[in-house]
């Protein structure tokens, strides 16, 4: 995604009580957690984000994008903070939010055994964060032989049903990638986005705040984000069932939309793989423009130019 | 050069080449020698003190296992269902029922100032109930004008009132794992997982890790471990922050603090690289009272909490296998960087699978950097079996068995957890003396209380709450299970060449009895009356109520 501060945000920069969007990366050890997060916080543009980490030994971050080196905080000249876990992730958690910086996003990586699903329900009960998505990172190479390992097998598939988004690491070393598709298609209900050295596109991970602008695509070459905007009122049935007939291809989706069954009031949709939340957000203003942003496959963006 | 030769009834003292002695002499806080008044006068000039004349006098009592928070947790009432005793000797009847439980938390409600503030109780144990569980209007009916938050024994599980609820914003929309409800949808007024509890610990204002680790804190848990004969105790597991090694400091910096403290550095709070370097500059803290010098890796979670990680066939009631808090990965990377590093590792293991586990990283870490006399301890070890000791002995492991859960979970483990296979061979304390691995036994305070005696006493007649006897052969005599709270204690430790038995050169610290543990019968082992302890020749009475 562009990073075009003129463009109409989600979240409004002068509502100070909307809530961080929480996203938690879930997955074992050396499937690819660290380099994917190393990607996003020194890749991350204009967007703040604040990453939880267990260790920060793992990391391997440009010394020149190193502002501050604090104990167990690291800023980065881009305006991203990176804070290691310690004994307790609620109360660095709780700490991160008492800082005056504005943060965008808040992503916490899950340690290896985590149930990530459980680590999310932080925001089910944190008024100042919001559930964003489960993502589970999974190593191509060895997800089929930890998930029968007698000691870690139930581990790994409660981390796989926890997911709202799988991400197949390191596709490029597996000997044979269908098969590994199929065994994990066949695990969780999550949608799967294959990926080398954890090469997801950030918006993702971090969602689609930029509404109203069709885009020309431009994130990796398998994903493109789809602009969508009508003025009538939609059916909230059929237009979830699209989202979720098609929820295998469309990653994330995020709008304001108008149903005919309460067209006086914006319903929020934010939809993470397989999670859809509808919210009620209050009466409309100016005009009752209904907009909704996708990501996903590009075959996805050819089922949705012929609605 | 002052020295003192105490009498007494009889003194035992670990040592076998003199197990028996009436007379010890002590000298700058060590034992100069032990024996009859006549073996002791080549030493030269002293000075008797008959006031141990009627008493015994063991080596003092080490606990492998507690955590300081039982000196903490007395700031609060107590409502658990077992009596009890706080740090000034006081002892606190045990609540049958959750009417008792409320009744003394409105008669305790009553005391407290009307400004709002927060009621917190804890060792509340609903399982002896029937199958009742404490609920909101039970704790509504303390008060409504003031958080009311009551911690469970285990300490993973707490109750609480409405005003909690409310401020924490949890109701029956809120969906997640660890907020009870009840057959209506509601919340029930129980919250079972880390996350739900902390935030009703914020709602409630109450910071529980600072409240219960404080100077004050300190000073009661020397306090009751002083009561129970101990000299030496572990704090097994602290992330160590500054706050709490300023309170060790100067609680032990004072000759009147009675205790000998052993804190265990938790190894997953912080990189490995980073915890061994924190360590090494806290050794250089160390004193007599305080050692800095244990590392602590916390495996799988509790049998009793059903979140212990077990091998094949699993939970007897069909529940599914517990969760990692390390991992099996991360327990291999952080038990060798320390074991390199030169320290040893105690780690916590409930359920079988997390002692096999641990097991292998010991095994593989010495493959990978071999190392004598490392004496890595698996912490409880409950349910290990004869296969796994001996494959402990093989590698040099130690290991510190929780045998007062026999008495006080065994009940259940016996109907519900482990079956009744599992639950008579658990806490396997013959099975560890048969293959000669050296063993502990602990309290885990405060979980359990403190209580040497009474730990020896449930590895010697293995009996539950109800009177059932737990595995006929895994008891173990007296003199043994004296020596696992003496001597045995101090090797998991690495102390026994400093204390744990009554020998020359060693520290002077006592356990001083109103009777003799060898000639009660062994059912009244843990009835025998403590008079007081010496520490490094210093006396400290126990206050008597
Ligand atoms: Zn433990
Ligand atoms: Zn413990």
């Amino acid at each position: 995604m562009g990073n075009d501060a003129r463009r109409p945000h989600l979240r409004s920069p002068e509502d100070v009580t909307t809530p961080i969007p929480f996203t938690v990366i879930g997955g074992f050890l050396g499937a690819g957690k660290t380099t994917l997060l190393n990607r996003l916080l020194t890749g991350a543009t204009g967007r703040k984000l604040a990453v939880l980490i267990n260790d920060f030994g793992a990391l391997d971050i440009d010394g020149e994008l190193v502002a501050a080196h604090g104990g167990d905080t690291i800023a980065l000249s881009n305006g991203c903070l990176c804070c290691t876990i310690g004994d307790s992730l609620v109360e660095t958690l709780l700490t991160l939010l008492e800082r005056p910086e504005q943060l965008d996003h808040i992503v916490v990586e899950a340690s290896g055994v985590a149930d990530p699903g459980r680590i999310a329900d932080l925001a089910m009960l944190e008024p100042r964060l919001a559930r964003d998505g489960v993502i589970v990172v999974v190593d191509s190479g060895d997800v089929q032989q930890r998930a029968v390992d007698r000691r870690v097998g139930d581990t790994v598939m409660r981390q796989l049903k926890a997911a709202d988004l799988l991400v197949l690491n390191k596709i490029d070393l597996a000997r044979d990638p269908t098969a590994v598709r199929t065994w994990l298609a066949g695990q969780a209900t999550a949608p799967i986005v294959e990926a080398q050295y954890g090469d997801v596109p950030a918006a993702l991970l971090f969602g689609l705040d930029q509404l109203g602008t069709t885009h020309p695509g431009g994130e990796a070459e398998n994903f493109r984000s789809w602009s969508y905007r009508w003025s009538g009122p939609v059916d909230r049935a059929a237009l979830l069932a699209m989202l979720t007939e098609t929820s295998t291809d469309v990653l994330r989706a995020k709008g304001i939309v108008r149903f005919s069954d309460s067209a006086d009031r914006r319903s929020i949709i934010h939809m993470v793989g397989r999670r859809i939340d509808v919210s009620e957000d209050g009466p409309w203003r100016g005009d009752a423009e209904s907009r909704l942003v996708l990501l996903g496959a590009r075959s996805v963006l050819h089922f949705l130019e012929r609605e | 050069m002052n020295t003192v030769v105490y009498s007494a009834r009889r003194i035992l003292t670990m040592n076998p080449n003199q197990p028996f002695a009436t007379h010890v002499a002590v000298r700058d806080g060590r034992i100069l020698g032990a024996g009859s008044i006549e073996s002791l006068k080549g030493w030269g000039r002293f000075e008797l003190d008959d006031r141990f004349a009627g008493k015994v006098i063991l080596p003092g009592f080490v606990e492998g296992h507690s955590h300081a928070y039982e000196g903490g947790v007395w700031k609060f009432p107590y409502v658990g269902y077992f009596d009890r005793t706080s740090p000034d000797g006081t002892r606190s009847s045990g609540l049958k029922s959750i009417d008792e439980v409320v009744a003394t938390l409105q008669a305790y409600e009553r005391t407290m100032p009307r400004d709002g503030s927060t009621l917190l109780a804890w060792g509340f144990d609903p399982i002896y109930f029937g199958g009742r569980r404490m609920d909101l209007a039970d704790l509504d009916e303390v008060s409504t004008a003031r958080p009311v938050v009551v911690l469970h024994s285990n300490l993973h599980v707490l109750n609480a009132n409405t005003p909690v609820f409310a401020k924490a914003g949890i109701t029956r929309h809120t969906n997640v794992h660890g907020v009870v409800k009840d057959e209506r949808g509601e919340p029930s007024g129980e919250l079972q997982e880390n996350t739900a509890k902390f935030m009703a610990y914020r709602a409630a204002g109450v910071e529980l890790s600072t409240l219960l680790s404080d100077g004050a804190a300190t000073w009661g848990f020397a306090k009751v471990a002083q009561l129970a004969g101990v000299t030496t105790a572990t704090d097994l597991h602290n992330t160590l922050p500054e706050s709490t090694v300023a309170a060790y400091l100067e609680a032990s910096a004072s000759v009147d603090f009675p205790l000998r403290l052993l804190p265990a550095f938790a190894a997953f709070s912080m990189s490995p690289d980073d915890g061994i370097a924190r360590l090494r500059e806290l050794a250089k803290k160390n004193s007599e009272r305080l050692r800095f010098q244990l590392v602590k890796i916390i495996t799988d979670g509790s049998i009793q909490g059903l979140s212990a990680r077990m091998r094949w066939p699993g939970y007897y009631d069909g529940t599914l296998n517990g969760v990692w808090n390390v991992g099996p990965d991360e327990i291999d990377r952080l038990l060798l960087a320390y074991h390199r590093a030169g320290f040893q590792v105690h780690i916590h293991t409930n359920g079988d699978q997390a002692s096999e586990v641990a097991i292998e990283a010991v095994e593989r870490a010495l493959a990978t950097a071999p190392r004598w006399d490392h004496r890595h301890t698996l912490q409880h070890a409950q349910m290990a079996d004869a296969g796994q000791f001996r494959r402990m002995k093989a590698l040099g492991m130690c290991a510190n068995l929780f045998t007062n859960h026999l008495f006080y979970w065994g009940d259940v483990h016996y109907a519900k957890t482990l079956g009744p296979e599992r639950a008579e061979r658990m806490n396997a304390c013959g099975t560890a003396l048969h293959l000669g691995v050296p063993f502990a036994i602990h309290c885990d305070a405060p979980v359990t209380p403190i209580g040497p005696l009474f730990t020896a006493w449930c590895a010697v007649n293995r009996l539950t709450a109800t009177g059932r006897t737990l595995g006929e052969a895994e008891k173990i005599s007296v003199a043994h299970a004296l020596h696992a709270i003496t001597l045995g204690a101090a090797y998991t430790l690495k102390l026994d060449e400093e204390l744990g038995s009554i020998d020359v050169g060693k520290r002077a610290d006592f356990a001083i009895l109103d009777d003799d543990p060898l000639a009660v019968a062994p059912v009244k082992l843990k009835d025998i009356g403590i008079w007081g302890t010496m520490l490094g020749g210093r006396i400290f009475e126990a206050p008597r109520t």
